[in-house]
């Protein structure tokens, strides 16, 4: 490894305890692997005990390790690195990873810490579905959770025997497979008890998860019955009896069961949207914390150095939760170190003579990096993942990013207007993470490219400020290409949605001047898209080509 | 952070590989990454890209972004075309290792090449004769395959088995007509297609496939095969390529035949009534498959509504193939002592420990243990990383 960069670099201190929210087995395990590599836990807990949220469905399936799992309280009680606070919540939260303000209260007590990562571990909430089948619950008719209290005391299972059981699952919910192993599950405990015969109303079937077929598979044998429903069977006097119609068989099947089992859907935590607000994290699809952009899997909140583990992201069974924690304890030391952290010193710099503080960039860094003081704007270099979005936004143009200045910039794009015998001269401004990688692809597999293309590599599409569009034009540009990932896989979330504003904004400057809108074009890309880039740029060459050489040179 | 002289073999340099090779690193632990074929990145590095107007959330393009982590590394040691020979288990961990036998699936050419441009070498010689036949044609920088590969013996303080999948060989549910009708494609074969031609053509002529069908569940779910487990996959990349496929040529006409759809991203309810208003979906697995004229192809199967037979034809049949136990399962198994599942995937010491096993210092990450996509391998590798990291007790 070379040493060349540290001269650009500079070591700075950052807090190395962790606050990890939520004290359920998921934020208990995460305080106790992040403890266990030597860093002080602060685990907050809203309710008056840890591990209170655990309802039997996070246990689905792990009876044999559940064992090993009942003294993690106790594990974690003694644990002279790890601070539990319980009936305590997190109020605000200030500054940017390596050093974050945490306020908590406990009570009437605000406590203040100083952390350098947060870990979010909220638990799943569950739900009742049997008005989606018009039925009220009633000693008769029970929801999964029931039926799991039932099947877990030895008194009320020896009740069971003799009696038809309907589960009906998938129908009143698309579900998922943690949903369907609750059900598979009290199936193969109800077929242990004499005289239990189980019948199964069930939509699509959510296998995909290891064992689950197996478990299908040997329910079936032991006699449980499955009907797959496109639609919900006709169920009368709040389940006295249940019927469908039977495409194979061409008639109607009707039971009367002695019990109806209704599945329960999991849904994010009521607290999440509170959180994130906090936190200033993104809220993703149904409330979890965490959007659907691959760039974050697993663990990874829009904010470096704020963590999201099991059900905080998505429905989470404890295993997949466990994988979570794990990646996060090694994210964990990667980023905090031993509280020493060589960062370059140039990664995003505000010159104070121009930042009037309007706090541009601090609204739009997707990676909440930017703070200010008494006469700029600060720029995290920990925090900062050097996208550039905050360069081009900013109207004052104060923000310059390291290795990717202005000026070097227009540089380049002088640079790259040459021509290959008269053939169009092309631009295209490419992100690092996936046009300039589709284009050296492209290169390197020898595919179709323009003799008159010039890739200028940008940190993110974030970067590519309307001015370096207007340059290249003015440069003598014949067109102008915007090659960004494409929306929803944005290392910086949203800054291919800038660069697309901008190039929006650039059609409407070109009309004024006159040049035509098709020698400029806005495309997403990806890193493994070759081909694609290659049809891409050649499509480019033949609408220029149509249009002819650019009027401005 | 005191990690030296520790050093780790991983064993496959698909995606889950790469992760722990890359986390570990990170760690300034020493890797030494055995690969057998002449490539890095496995099967997930020969995936397309199925965002439409936008990210489908695929992960393919994390592959590239990995696989370049992992060859820009000094601290890892890429072993191309190798294969483990035996170990000796004597305080550190001692694997012997030899030149792979790898040889290419179908090689028409003299040369092959990665897929992936991070690919170094990029171009690796298989036939040497084909080769010297037409000397222009071989690309400059073109290794001999016979002069690749590492013989020798490795102290090691871990193992990490990541030796990954094998494909559902799809020629195996003979009724389909794979690999003798050429209009039958495999998903991997899909993913290929799009990939090197950025649209979707009939392999028979080369013209867009206007009716399209997807067969799911092929060798997954599989009673007969005794294949008692869902690969997790198909459903996600099925309607993934369908939503590309529609995507480019809205006229498009697509039927995916299924037992029963899986969740597919995180909005998994949302994107399944997307595709329902654009698909069409049929609830029966078609069992025969036969040859039409222009070599379009005719299934038989089951209209739910009335329990009819009906027969139609398709330009296009792609069966969506599973993920099945690598090949070297049982090999690996014996030399490292580690048992597989009933399943004949890798067994992890319980749910929690996934990546754990039974054998101290020998570690699982990714398919190896089961079915994953790519960003569930990702993470497991990730967990098999922090489990080495602590068993390695570096601090």
């Amino acid at each position: 490894m070379t040493d060349m960069k540290n001269t650009d670099m500079e070591e700075i201190n950052i807090a190395t305890d962790v606050l990890v929210l939520g004290g359920g087995l998921t934020g208990i395990k995460a305080a106790s692997e992040i403890a266990g590599s030597g860093y002080k836990v602060i685990l907050v807990e809203k309710d008056a005990e840890l591990g209170s949220q655990k309802g039997p469905e996070s246990l689905i399936g792990l009876e044999e390790e559940y064992k090993g799992l009942q003294d993690l309280d106790d594990k974690i009680k003694a644990d002279s690195n790890v601070e539990i606070l319980t009936q305590t919540s997190l109020v605000s939260t200030a500054g940017v990873t390596g050093d974050f303000i945490a306020r908590l209260s406990k009570g009437e007590e605000v406590i203040e810490h100083n952390v350098g990562a947060i870990v979010v571990a909220t638990d799943f909430s569950v739900g009742a579905l049997n008005e989606k089948y018009g039925l009220s619950l009633t000693d008769n008719v029970l929801t999964q959770s029931r039926m799991d209290e039932l099947l877990a005391s030895e008194a009320d299972k020896e009740k069971l025997a003799n009696k038809t059981v309907a589960f009906l699952v998938g129908l009143g919910q698309e579900g998922n497979p943690l949903v369907l192993e609750r059900v598979l599950r009290s199936v193969l405990a109800l077929q242990e008890i004499d005289g239990c015969n189980v019948y199964i109303y069930a939509g699509e079937l959510k296998v995909a998860s290891n064992g689950l077929e197996r478990m299908y598979k040997d329910s079936r044998e032991k006699g449980a019955v499955f009907f797959k429903l496109t639609e919900k069977p006709e169920i009368v006097e709040n389940g006295k009896t249940i019927s469908f119609f039977d495409p194979v068989a061409r008639r109607d099947i009707e039971i009367s069961p002695d019990l109806i089992v209704v599945e329960e859907e999991m849904s994010a935590n009521h607290l999440n949207e509170e959180l994130a607000e906090i936190l200033r994290i993104d809220v993703g699809p149904l409330g979890f914390l965490q959007k659907d952009n691959v760039h974050f899997f697993p663990i990874r909140s829009n904010r470096e150095g704020i963590f999201v583990a099991g059900s905080t992201r998505e429905i989470s069974g404890l295993p997949s939760a466990w994988t979570d924690v794990e990646n996060i304890a090694v994210e964990v030391r990667n980023l905090l170190g031993d509280g020493k952290k060589s960062v370059a010193k140039n990664k995003a710099i505000v010159d104070e003579a121009k930042c009037v503080i309007c706090l541009t960039c601090y609204r739009c860094c997707p990676h909440g990096a930017i703070y200010w003081g008494d006469k700029k704007a600060i720029i995290s270099p920990v925090a900062c993942q050097g996208c550039g979005i905050c360069a081009s936004e900013c109207p004052m143009d104060a923000i310059q990013i390291g290795g990717f200045d202005d000026g070097a910039m227009s540089e380049e794009v002088k640079n790259g207007v040459v021509s290959g015998n008269g053939t169009p001269r092309i631009i295209a401004f490419c992100c690092q993470n996936s046009g300039f990688e589709a284009g050296e692809m492209a290169d390197v597999f020898k595919l179709q490219l323009p003799d008159g293309l010039r890739m200028i590599k940008v940190p993110c599409a974030g970067k590519i400020d309307i001015d370096y569009i207007l340059n290249a034009f003015v440069a003598g540009a014949d067109g102008v290409m915007v090659m960004a990932c494409h929306p929803g896989n944005c290392k910086s979330e949203n800054g291919n949605t800038y660069a697309q504003w901008r190039v929006n904004d650039a059609y409407r400057m070109l009309e004024e001047v006159g040049l035509e809108k098709d020698r400029l074009c806005f495309v997403g890309t990806a890193s493994n898209m070759g081909s694609g880039f290659s049809s891409i740029v050649v499509d480019m060459e033949k609408r220029i080509n149509e249009l002819g050489l650019s009027p401005l040179k | 952070m005191s990690t030296k002289n520790k050093k780790v073999m991983v064993i496959g340099g698909g995606i889950a590989g790469l992760t722990a090779a890359w986390e570990l690193s990170r760690f300034n632990i020493d890797v030494e990454l055995i690969e057998k074929t002449p490539f890095l990145g496995g099967y997930a590095i020969r995936y397309c890209c199925k965002a439409t107007d936008e990210c489908r959330q695929c992960g393919a393009c994390t592959v590239e972004a990995m696989l370049k982590n992992v060859v820009n590394e000094p601290k890892i040691r890429v072993h191309l075309a190798t294969d483990v020979e035996k170990i000796n288990n004597s305080g550190r961990l001692s694997v012997d290792l030899k030149k792979s036998s790898y040889k290419p699936d179908s090689a028409t050419e003299g040369v092959i090449r990665g897929y992936s441009k991070n690919n170094s070498p990029l171009h690796v010689i298989v036939d040497k004769e084909k080769c010297e036949e037409n000397p222009d044609a071989v690309p400059e920088g073109a290794v001999e395959l016979d002069t690749m590969g590492f013989s020798g013996k490795l102290d090691v303080d871990a193992v990490i088995l990541a030796s990954g999948f094998k494909p559902f060989d799809a020629e195996q549910k003979g009724t389909y007509g794979y690999e003798k009708f050429p209009n039958v494609v495999t998903g991997m074969d899909l993913e290929l297609i799009i990939r090197e031609n950025a649209t979707v053509v009939r392999p028979s002529d080369g013209k867009t496939a206007q009716k399209i069908a997807f067969i799911q569940c092929v060798g997954s779910r599989d009673e007969s095969l005794g294949n008692l487990w869902c690969s997790q996959v198909c459903c996600p990349y099925a309607l993934r390529m369908a939503e590309r496929i529609k995507h480019k040529n809205a006229d498009a006409e697509i039927t995916v035949f299924y037992m029963d759809i899986q969740n597919v991203g995180k909005d998994y309810a949302g994107f399944y009534e997307k595709c329902k208003t654009e698909f069409r979906f049929v609830r029966n697995i078609p069992v025969d498959v036969f040859p039409m004229e222009n070599d379009s192809l005719s299934m038989r199967y089951m209209n739910e509504e009335d329990g009819l037979c009906i027969n139609e034809e398709f330009d296009l049949l792609v069966l969506s193939v599973g993920i099945m136990p690598g090949p070297d399962n049982s090999n690996l198994s014996d030399l490292f002592d580690v048992v597989l599942n009933e399943d004949g995937f890798f067994a992890g010491i319980d749910k929690l420990n996934s990546t754990s096993t039974l054998k101290d210092g020998i570690f699982l990450a990714g398919t190896v243990a089961g079915p994953k996509d790519i960003a569930a391998s990702m993470a497991h590798a990730g967990q098999a990383a922090s489990e080495v990291i602590k068993h390695l007790g570096v601090s």
